[in-house]
C-alpha cells in the first residue's frame, strides 16, 4: 500500500490529563473505588516511582523479549496506518511508540542502559507530565492492531508493549477520560455500557415479541438462564443499547436451526475493556463472570456474538487474565453459522444479498484470533457478489477504531487522519457493503465512511445470513 | 592449556607464511579463546536473565499447534514472501542476506585463519571471502546512510546503533585484508582484525549486536502464542480450510 498523506498532522502528545470524571467517581464514593478495584489519579503521589515499581513487578518474558530485541531497523514503519498517513511525522511509527517504554526499560532493567544510559538513549520519566505524554502516545497513537508485530523481522510484539504500558498507566489513573469511564462502568455494572438488568430483559422481550409477529416464528423464544442448553450466547452491550437487531437476527437463525440456547442474566457481556486498558484485573474479573455463568447454566459451549475484541478476550486472553483453565469450548457465532450452513440446518438463497460485499477482517479476530476463513466461507454461501479487499486477512488494515479508541474522543481527529488509508482500501473494492464480524469495527468503519464520504454501508454476518434465509 | 591453545598447523603452508609473531599468535588464539569464553558466559547469564521474567501460561484450549507456529515464526527470516515488509522490499531483504553472509564470512575467518589455514590456501576461497565482506561493507554503507537520512531512524537511533554499523564496516575492511593470511606481508591488519574480533566478543552481549541471541526467543514466543490460535502459520488465500475441516477439535 502506498503512502497516503493526511491533509494535516495533529499532535496529541501534549493533550492534558482530564480527571473530571475521576474526581466525580471519588466524590460519589463508588464501590469500585472504595474496594480499590478502579484506580484514580493522585497528583500528590510519587507516580514515577510507582510506575517504575509496577514496571519491574509486572514485566513478563514476552514483554521483556520484545523490549530487548528491537534493532531499530525501521521495517515496521510502513505497516502502521498512522505512519503511512503521516510520512513526515516519525512519532507515528511503531518503533518510536514502543521506544517510549523501551527506553524506560533500558534505564531501569536492562544492563547496558543502567550503566551507560546515554549509549542506548535510556531514560526515566521526570514527572507526571512525562507520564501523561506517554499516555497520549500509547492510548492516542496506536490502535494495538498488531500489524507491525507481524511485519517485524525480529518478532517484536509492539502491540503487547503498548498494552503493557497502558496497564501501568491505568494503575495510576493516568488514562484518557473515556478509558476511565468505560472501566468504571465495567467494574460497577459488569458490562461496559452500564446496561441495567431491566434494560437487558426488556430489550430481549421486545426483540422476541417483534419476531413472534411473524406467524412462521410464533414459537420463537429468547431464553434467559435456561439450564442445560447446547450453548450460552454472549453479546456486546452495544447490541442491547444501540442495535438490538443483531440479537433478533441471531435468535431467528438459532430458532430455525432448532438450537437449544440461552443467554445468561449475568455474565452476558463478552466485551472486555481490560484488553484495551491493559488492566488484567478487570479483564480477569469480567472473563471469569462469563465463564462461571456458562458453568452455572451447564451450557455445552460458549458462543460469542460478532465482536472482535470480545472474541479475542473471551476465546483467548480472558482465560489467562482470570487464571482460569478453559473448561468449555468457546467459539464465535460465525463458526456456529458456518456449521448450520454446512449441515443444512438453515436454508439460504444468496441472490437475496445481491449487492457487492467486501469483508473487513477485525484485527483482534484475524491477527490475534486466527479466524480468517470461516467468515469468508459463510459470506460466499449467502452473498451473490463477494469480493476481497486488498490487503486482507492478517494483512488487513485496522478500521482505526481498535484499541478502545472509539471511547477516546480527544484522539478522534488524529484517528480520522490515519483512516485515510482505510478509506482508500474500502473505496478500491467498489463494494456497496462492507461486512465485518466486530461491533467495534462497525462503528470504526462507519466513522471512516462518513468522514471520507464513501458510498457504502457496514453490515455484519448475522444480518446477511438472516437476510438470505429461506423458511 | 598450551597444547589446547595450539596455534596454526604448519604442514601445508610455506616457510615464509609460517613465521608469525608472538603478538599475532596471541591475538588470534589465546585472546580469541578468552574473549569467546567471556562472551559465552555472558550469554548464558543473559539467557538466564531473560528467563527470570515470568512466562505466560496459555490457559485457553489451542486451535492450532504452538510448535507449528514457532517453526513458522523462526523460519520467517528465510521466507521473504511471508511478511509484507520484506515481500514489498526485495532489495532490502537482499541487503540483509548479503550483510549477514559477510558477517558469517568474517566470523568464519577468525576460526579458519588460526586453526585451519590450509583451507584458505586456494585463491578462489580467499577471493570469495573477500567478495562477501566487500559486498557486506557496501550494504553497511547503505544502511548507515539510511540511518542517518531517514527521520524516523534518526529519531530512534542510539550511539549503540551507529557504533554497531560503523564497527562492522571496519571489521569487514580488516577481514578483507586478513583473509589472504599472509603475515609475511605485514601483520598489522591481521592483528587489528583479531583485536577487533576480541573486542566484539566482549562487547557484543552488551550491544544491539546481541540481537541474534534474542531472535530465537522473540520468534518462538510470538510463534507459539499465535500458533496456538491458528494465526501462524499464516493461512494463505488459496487455503480455505478451517480448523474443523482439518479435523481438529474446536474448543476444549
Ligand atoms: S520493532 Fe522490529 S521492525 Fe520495528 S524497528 Fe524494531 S526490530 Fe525493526
Ligand atoms: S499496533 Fe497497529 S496502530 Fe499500533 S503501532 Fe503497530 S501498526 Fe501502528
Amino acid at each position: 500500500m502506498k503512502t497516503v498523506k493526511a491533509a494535516k498532522s495533529l499532535s496529541v502528545e501534549n493533550l492534558p490529563l482530564d480527571v473530571a470524571t475521576q474526581d466525580k467517581a471519588r466524590a460519589d464514593a463508588l464501590p469500585s473505588i472504595q474496594k480499590d478495584m478502579l484506580r484514580t489519579y493522585d497528583p500528590a503521589a510519587d507516580n514515577v516511582r510507582r510506575f517504575l515499581d509496577l514496571l519491574a513487578e509486572r514485566i513478563t518474558r514476552p514483554v521483556a523479549a520484545s523490549l530487548a530485541a528491537c534493532v531499530h531497523c525501521g521495517l515496521c514503519v510502513e505497516s502502521c496506518h498512522y505512519a503511512l498517513t503521516h510520512p513526515d511525522d516519525p512519532t507515528m511509527t511503531p518503533v518510536y511508540k514502543a521506544d517510549q517504554i523501551r527506553k524506560i526499560f533500558k534505564r531501569r532493567i536492562d544492563w547496558t542502559g543502567r550503566i551507560f544510559p546515554w549509549w542506548v538513549k535510556a531514560g526515566t520519566p521526570r514527572g507526571d507530565e512525562d507520564l501523561n505524554r506517554l499516555k497520549n502516545i500509547v492510548f492516542g497513537t496506536c490502535s494495538a492492531c498488531r500489524r507491525c508485530t507481524l511485519n517485524c523481522p525480529m518478532g517484536v510484539d509492539t502491540a503487547i508493549l503498548i498494552r503493557f504500558t497502558r496497564g501501568l498507566l491505568t494503575e495510576l489513573g493516568i488514562v484518557p477520560e473515556g478509558v476511565f469511564n468505560v472501566s468504571r462502568d465495567e467494574w460497577e455494572t459488569g458490562n461496559q455500557m452500564a446496561v441495567t438488568p431491566l434494560d437487558f430483559l426488556e430489550t430481549l422481550q421486545w426483540m422476541r415479541d417483534d419476531l413472534r409477529a411473524d406467524p412462521k416464528l410464533a414459537g420463537l423464544d429468547i431464553p434467559v438462564d435456561l439450564p442445560g442448553c447446547d450453548f450460552m450466547y454472549t453479546i456486546n452491550p452495544r447490541e442491547i443499547k444501540f442495535d438490538p437487531r443483531s440479537i433478533a437476527q441471531a435468535a431467528k437463525i438459532f430458532h430455525l436451526a432448532g438450537e437449544k440456547w440461552t443467554l445468561p442474566s449475568a455474565g452476558w457481556d463478552q466485551t472486555n475493556f481490560g484488553l484495551f486498558s491493559g488492566d488484567d484485573r478487570l479483564g480477569g474479573a469480567l472473563a471469569r463472570n462469563l465463564y462461571e455463568a456458562a458453568i452455572r447454566l451447564r451450557a455445552g459451549r460458549i458462543v460469542i456474538s460478532e465482536c472482535g475484541h470480545g472474541y479475542r478476550s473471551t476465546r483467548w486472553e480472558g482465560y489467562n487474565w482470570a487464571q482460569y483453565d478453559q473448561d468449555l469450548p468457546s467459539e464465535s457465532v460465525v463458526r456456529t453459522l458456518q456449521r448450520y450452513l454446512r449441515e443444512k440446518r438453515i436454508r439460504v438463497d444468496k441472490t437475496k444479498n445481491d449487492l457487492p460485499v467486501t469483508f473487513h477482517d477485525s484485527c483482534n479476530v484475524a491477527r490475534s484470533g486466527g479466524m480468517t476463513e470461516e467468515p469468508r466461507d459463510v459470506l460466499r454461501r449467502v452473498c451473490a457478489d463477494f469480493r476481497e479487499m486488498t490487503p486482507n486477512r492478517t494483512e488487513n488494515y485496522c478500521c482505526t477504531g481498535g484499541g478502545g479508541l472509539l471511547s477516546m474522543a480527544e484522539y478522534r481527529p488524529l484517528r480520522m487522519e490515519a483512516a485515510a488509508i482505510k478509506a482508500r482500501q474500502l473505496e478500491a473494492t467498489g463494494a456497496k457493503l462492507v461486512c465485518t464480524i466486530c461491533h467495534n469495527c462497525v462503528d470504526g468503519l462507519n466513522d471512516v465512511i462518513k468522514h471520507y464520504k464513501l458510498d457504502m454501508r457496514v453490515v455484519q454476518v448475522l444480518e446477511l445470513v438472516e437476510n438470505a434465509l429461506v423458511y | 592449556m598450551g597444547a589446547f591453545f595450539r596455534p596454526r598447523p604448519t604442514a601445508e603452508i610455506s616457510e615464509g607464511e609460517r613465521r608469525v609473531s608472538p603478538l599475532l599468535q596471541f591475538v588470534e588464539d589465546r585472546l580469541q579463546i578468552a574473549a569467546l569464553l567471556f562472551m559465552a558466559s555472558v550469554y548464558v547469564i543473559r539467557v538466564l536473565w531473560l528467563f527470570h521474567f515470568r512466562a505466560v501460561r496459555e490457559r485457553a484450549a489451542a486451535e492450532g499447534r504452538a510448535s507449528a507456529g514457532a517453526g513458522y515464526s523462526l523460519s520467517n527470516i528465510a521466507r521473504p514472501w511471508a511478511m509484507e515488509s520484506t515481500r514489498t522490499r526485495p532489495l532490502f531483504y537482499l541487503q540483509f542476506v548479503v550483510f549477514h553472509l559477510g558477517v558469517t564470512a568474517a566470523i568464519a575467518a577468525t576460526f579458519i585463519i588460526p586453526y585451519a589455514p590450509q583451507w584458505l590456501a586456494p585463491r578462489g576461497r580467499v577471493i570469495t571471502f573477500q567478495a562477501l565482506m566487500a559486498a557486506a561493507f557496501v550494504v553497511a554503507v547503505f544502511r548507515l546512510v539510511r540511518r542517518l537520512r531517514r527521520p524516523v531512524l534518526q529519531l530512534v537511533s542510539t550511539p549503540d546503533d551507529y557504533a554497531a554499523i560503523t564497527l562492522m564496516m571496519a571489521y569487514f575492511i580488516l577481514g578483507i585484508l586478513a583473509v589472504p593470511n599472509r603475515p609475511d606481508r605485514g601483520e598489522g591488519p591481521m592483528i587489528a582484525f583479531f583485536i577487533l574480533t576480541a573486542f566484539f566478543l566482549v562487547v557484543v552481549p552488551f550491544s544491539k549486536i546481541s540481537h541474534y541471541l534474542y531472535y530465537p526467543f522473540t520468534r518462538i514466543i510470538l510463534g507459539r502464542t499465535l500458533g496456538r490460535r491458528g494465526v501462524l502459520p499464516v493461512r494463505r488465500p488459496r487455503s480455505r480450510q478451517t480448523a474443523e475441516e482439518r479435523g481438529e477439535e474446536v474448543g476444549a
